[in-house]
């Protein structure tokens, strides 16, 4: 009874492929139940996010099958660019994407309870059986493997999520931070966001138009305060987000150095996303005080994103030893064949 | 082998495999604050306790009689200052480099000819015992301190210079050292003090040179502790304080090991 993964992801189909064919929660549970009521079909799992929509199914013939439940389903007609694959391969690609190496972002960790949400989903609705049990169960174990054993998921690769690791290893716990936006740009506003998504509480908001201070800062449950006033704030700052429009720097060591007496030896970080560029460079220069602009945190992201490719090779050597060695592509002591080669 | 010394040889050899683990774990880029270089450490610690408990059992008095013993008892008051402080502020990496300095004190501990323990006849009383001990015990503070500052100037470097996030990834948050830094003087220096109160109480005085020392010692963090109260000092200066002024116990414990 062959196994086969047929689907398309980001990599083979644009978003508006993808949001053609994507399964909202709520209708899974009975798209599952219809798909796997197809002749052909005995097992089912749908896997519907906003990167991939995949179909694993088990069954006397579910490649055909899949196919024209999908055209009929969503009235398709033309080529679509499915991708298909059978037993081993189909194994190899559910470990892969378990373990994040199908993704848009390598690595990411969201994947794994997404499939883990999609075989539950089937299960509950009974539509899986002894091979996709034992094919999911045993993908989930794979993921954990890869994730434990590489660098697959190791460090930051996005500027939020890089400005987030950063202030962690400059304050440790972010609970008690301040953080101070200067300028109401989208960017440092989904910034301070991935600090306050840490822990981070008061947020003071400045910008040369008071009134979208003001509207920013409501939407992020913090202060606004007048341009001219944000010096005076910095002694009571841990985090200076800056992304003004100025054509010129904004941030200088004078405006700096009066304000560290009082922090009383707590570091300042300040992340500067404006170009061109908000904060006077000599600012790093004094003690305590930790500046990053967007190509500082840019690179690292990049360090990190080459970091995780390197580590693909090792990931897929795990995937390969693991499929190799499950037991549903094993022939039985008696020499029998496999479970995924006997006949339904 | 007596079995005080073979305990030693077994804390030391833990300690070791501690201060490999980390750097293994650093150079794989995989975090090093698990429990194996946790259990290293304790187990290093367990060790050095039972070669003091055997040596003060056969002394008869608190073991800090030869050089052999002062720089064990300095490296055991480092791992206990490590486990009452640096666990409390998460500072596992800390352990990971008190491991190797404690390896060092006690590696140099048994290069020295062993000696027997041999039971004093006259006892040096309660203040001497309390002199010694708790200025050893402040030493301990002092060389933890030492290693925190070293972990801030390291961390701080990286992050101004903005590389490294392999290692800074696994260091402590240059806060937190900071913290520690000031906390370790300050525990240090009251140490210190309650041991320079005690040397005052000796029926018999210690010689004036020594005991200038020993306010040196004091002195110099005292007065750490003095500017940064008065003046606020950087972090930075406070690191390279604690780092270098470390120097002057381990000059003290120098002369006491040529002896």
């Amino acid at each position: 009874m062959p196994v086969v993964c047929l689907g398309l992801s980001h990599s083979n189909a644009p978003v508006e492929v993808r949001e053609r064919l994507a399964f909202a929660a709520r209708d899974l549970p009975d798209a599952v139940a219809s798909l796997s009521s197809q002749q052909g079909i005995s097992e089912a799992v749908i896997v519907s996010t906003c990167n991939r929509i995949e179909i694993y199914a088990a069954g006397d013939s579910p490649s055909p099958a899949v196919e024209s439940w999908l055209r009929l389903r969503f009235q398709l007609d033309g080529d679509l660019p499915f991708f298909r694959h059978t037993d081993e391969d189909a194994a190899s690609h559910l470990f892969a994407v378990v373990s994040g190496l199908d993704s848009m972002v390598l690595g990411e960790t969201e994947i794994f309870g997404q499939v883990k949400d999609a075989y539950s989903t089937a299960h509950s609705s009974g539509t899986t059986g002894r091979l996709l049990n034992k094919l999911f169960q045993h993908s989930f174990r794979v993921g954990k493997m890869v994730r434990n054993s590489t660098d697959i998921q190791r460090g930051s690769t996005s500027v939020g999520s890089v400005a987030v690791e950063l202030a962690e290893k400059i304050f440790g716990d972010l609970k008690e931070t301040r953080v101070m936006l200067l300028g109401a740009g989208d960017m440092s506003r989904r910034c301070a966001q991935s600090l306050q998504s840490r822990g981070a509480s008061a947020i003071v908001v400045s910008n040369r138009s008071y009134d979208r201070a003001v509207e920013l800062a409501a939407e992020m449950s913090g202060r606004a305060i007048l341009f001219d006033a944000w010096p005076a704030e910095v002694a009571e700052t841990d985090v200076i987000i800056s992304s003004t429009a100025a054509p010129h720097t904004v941030i200088h060591p004078d405006l700096i150095l009066p304000a560290l007496r009082r922090r009383r030896g707590r570091p300042l970080f300040i992340i500067d996303i404006a170009v061109p560029r908000d904060v006077d460079p000599a600012v790093n220069e004094i003690p305590g005080v930790y500046l990053y602009d967007i190509d500082a945190l840019e690179s690292i992201a990049g360090e990190t994103r080459a970091r995780r490719e390197q580590e693909i090779v090792r990931c897929l050597a795990i995937i390969k030893d693991q499929v190799r060695s499950l037991p549903l592509f094993q022939p039985a002591p008696d020499g029998s064949p496999s479970p995924i080669h006997r006949p339904a | 082998m007596s079995p005080d010394r073979a305990a030693l040889f077994t804390a030391t050899g833990f300690f070791l495999a501690g201060f490999g683990y980390t750097v293994r774990s650093l150079s794989k880029g995989k975090p090093t604050a698990t429990w194996p270089a946790f259990l290293l450490l304790l187990a290093g610690f367990s060790c050095q306790c039972a070669f003091l408990l055997w040596r003060g059992r056969d002394l008869g008095r608190c073991p800090i009689t030869t050089p052999f013993e002062l720089l064990t008892f300095v490296s055991w008051a480092m791992v206990l200052l490590y486990f009452l402080t640096g666990t409390a502020y998460r500072l596992s990496l800390l352990g990971a480099f008190t491991a190797p300095l404690a390896f060092v004190l006690q590696g140099t501990a048994l290069l020295k000819p062993e000696t027997a323990a041999v039971p004093s006849r006259s006892r040096p009383g309660f203040w001497p015992e309390m002199h010694a001990t708790l200025s050893l015990i402040a030493y301990g503070a002092f060389a933890l301190a030492c290693v925190a500052g070293i972990l801030y100037l390291i961390q701080d470097r990286l992050l101004k210079r903005h590389r490294g996030m392999q290692v800074v990834r696994h260091l402590p948050p240059v806060h937190h050292l900071s913290q520690a830094v000031h906390r370790l003087i300050l525990i240090g220096t009251i140490i210190l003090s309650s041991g320079i109160l005690a040397a005052y109480q000796m029926p018999n005085r210690p010689p004036v040179g020594k005991l200038a020392f020993v306010w040196a010692i004091w002195g110099i963090y005292a007065a750490i502790l003095a500017y940064d109260h008065w003046r606020g000092m950087s972090p930075r200066k406070a690191a390279w304080a604690a780092s270098l002024g470390f120097l002057l116990p381990i000059i003290s414990l120098w002369v006491v090991v040529r002896r």
